[in-house]
């Protein structure tokens, strides 16, 4: 089959590999009919996340069809068209019974090398690196599904590929970062970064009841965007001082919540940009959390931050004095995406939220490496890519 | 959870610090010099750890020696512990782990094992080279659903031998397992401290071990990459 596999940094070709098959009894193979480019597959394509190997296939954002089950998966059939969720989890452990099923402790099997990073071991995820298992991802023409009994989500017939394919991430991923700011009537909540994560932040912001979403970028499209179709008051952070027009736009409080969508590779100018991208090449850092120093220093005293932006390590001028003395609250994880497939789903159904806006690129499987560059300099107003085989 | 015995060198590895630092010396002291100067700091470093018993590049190694182990049979050993919270009620976990013959199922590097009787079982290990070791497994102790206890022995010579126990968590959360595990470990510190770098030590066989027995016994199976497709063997790789 054809596979996306990362070769280094900057690195992605489309290879020939063999299929995929069965390794254990709750899998299953799909065979995808439409892949996605995350933001955070540009952390990898980056070369900023540790424990990456030649030959890696990439990709955490697909759907397709079913064409072989292992014996233990009686939930599906062949011939079922389903999305699959980015965690791997196994649905029975501590952590998936309370639904915090990226935390599941059965589906790493390299937990040991998480463990020496992060001090425990998060859930296995597709294509993303060897601290999180380094399974074969889903930017390829078939992917093997472990926990298939668990994870996947069934398509009613007459839903396209695009109005669910995001249920594999980004939506449940930008909706769970709103969720976390625990709106109440009359809040404002602001969200640095208007990439898809942060475009279904703001839209799940609105439909959570917030008053008011403030969006902060750089890239115009990407604000138009966010005002279009989130109703967002934009705020270009090369045109403006972030903090006072934030100050300004809330009456001097602050936002009663803010969403760091962003993550690891924060662009911004001046000492501190610089400071953060020395110290990032030279490996004294791991992270540039420029937009999740200002998200702390702009939120309202009590107010919450919430951070879907991925990140990798070790951060410097953390400001964790903020937090403290203004009782701030951070709420932050690789999202729980079972958890939200099936409500979003019926969301999507009632017509109350259209992920198809995000799309700008419509590409072939084959072009990977092209849309990797694109993507990445956002080349040709591109915000989201969707790959076919 | 133990408070650490600062003593971490065997006698064997005392005895060849201080052949080391003899040698280095004496070396020094003919050579003069910096060179000489430093050969001499060296030595008397090395020195310093034989007589301490301590060697502090081993403690973030997790390297722990026991001088009286229980087993007289063994003169020191290596102390290796590990504990996990699985799932699944006590006499669950016991029952699949008291039955030797699933061993292989959950515990790295364990080829067969075939058992002979209540206490006696024998068992085939793979070796660091592909080929494989014998050992001979004896259960010293089995109190029901609460701990076991064994011995092994290869060529009649105490291998390692250690228990693990079975204790209820707290609020229904399932049975903590806890394996303590003492070996003897024929070249030393040095060669414990070299195997746990290489991934290989008995510390990560434990570590693997408790965490397979909790993918099996919790999700029915041990989550794995073996044989799943990369770009590393494709025709076109370069």
């Amino acid at each position: 089959m054809k596979a996306t596999c990362w070769y280094g940094k900057h690195e992605v070709r489309v290879e020939e590999v063999p299929d995929p098959s069965i390794l254990n009894p709750r899998d299953a193979i799909v065979r995808i009919t439409s892949t996605a480019i995350c933001g955070s597959d540009l952390h990898l394509y980056d070369g900023f996340i540790p424990t990456m190997r030649k030959g890696d296939i990439l990709g955490h954002e697909f759907m397709g069809e079913v064409v072989e089950l292992g014996s233990e998966v009686k939930n599906l059939k062949v011939g079922d068209r389903v999305v699959v969720p980015f965690p791997i989890a196994c649905g029975k452990c501590f952590f998936c019974e309370k639904e915090l099923y990226s935390l599941c402790e059965n589906s790493n099997p390299n937990s040991s090398i998480a463990e020496k990073m992060w001090g425990h071991s998060p859930c296995g995820i597709y294509g993303y690196s060897h601290l999180t298992g380094g399974y074969a991802g889903g930017q390829a023409e078939y992917a093997r599904v472990p926990f298939a009994d668990v994870g996947p989500l069934k398509i009613p017939d007459g839903m396209s590929d695009e109005q669910v394919l995001f249920l594999s991430d980004i939506f449940p991923t930008g909706y769970m970062a709103a969720e976390a700011c625990d709106i109440s009537p009359g809040d404002t909540v602001a969200v640095w970064g208007c990439g898809p994560v942060g475009q279904f932040a703001i839209q799940s912001a609105r439909v959570l009841g917030a008053e008011r979403v403030i969006a902060i970028d750089c890239v115009p499209e990407r604000l138009t965007m966010a005002a279009n179709h989130g109703g967002a008051e934009a705020i270009d952070f090369e045109q403006h001082d972030v903090m006072d027009a934030l100050k300004e736009l809330t009456g001097g409080r602050g936002p009663d919540a803010c969403i760091d969508a962003v993550g690891m590779e924060a662009h911004v100018h001046g000492a501190i940009g610089t400071y953060d991208r020395v110290k990032q090449a030279m490996m004294l850092e791991t992270d540039r959390p420029a937009a999740l120093r200002q998200a702390i220093m702009a939120c309202r005293n009590g107010g919450t931050v919430s951070v879907p932006g991925v990140y990798g390590g070790f951060l410097d001028k953390f400001p964790f004095g903020s937090v403290m003395n203004r009782s701030l609250t951070i709420k932050t994880g690789q999202t729980h995406v079972h958890r939200y497939m099936r409500p979003l789903l019926e969301m999507i159904q009632d017509g109350k939220i259209d992920p198809t806006f995000i799309i700008t690129h419509r590409m072939s499987l084959d072009d990977a490496s092209e849309a990797y560059e694109t993507f990445k300099h956002k080349q040709d107003d591109c915000v989201k890519v969707v790959l076919t085989p | 959870m133990q408070t650490r015995d600062r003593v971490n060198l065997m006698q064997v590895d005392r005895w060849g610090y201080v052949a080391a630092g003899v040698a280095l010396l004496a070396w020094g002291l003919r050579r003069r010099g910096v060179l000489g100067g430093s050969a001499g700091g060296m030595a008397a470093w090395l020195m310093y750890q034989a007589y301490t018993g301590n060697n502090p590049m081993f403690e973030p190694l997790d390297i722990r020696v026991n001088r009286q182990p229980s087993e007289t049979d063994a003169k020191e050993t290596i102390i290796v512990e590990d504990a996990l919270t699985i799932g699944k009620p006590r006499e669950e976990v016991y029952r699949f782990w008291r039955n030797l013959e699933n061993l292989p199922r959950f515990a790295p590097h364990v080829l067969r094992v075939r058992v002979e009787d209540e206490r006696r079982s024998y068992w085939e290990i793979e070796g660091p080279h592909g080929g494989s070791v014998e050992w001979e497994s004896e259960i010293t102790r089995d109190t029901p659903n609460e701990e076991i206890q064994w011995r092994t022995t290869a060529h009649r010579k105490i291998t390692n031998f250690g228990s693990v126990s079975f204790r209820d968590a707290p609020a229904g959360r399932g049975t903590i397992v806890r394996v303590h595990l003492e070996y003897v470990s024929p070249a030393g510190s040095l060669g414990a401290a070299i195997a746990r770098m290489m991934g290989r030590a008995p510390q990560s066989m434990v570590e693997q071990a408790l965490r397979s027995l909790k993918q099996l016994l919790e999700a029915g199976e041990v989550a794995t990459t073996q044989g799943q497709s990369s770009g590393r063997e494709s025709a076109r790789t370069h």
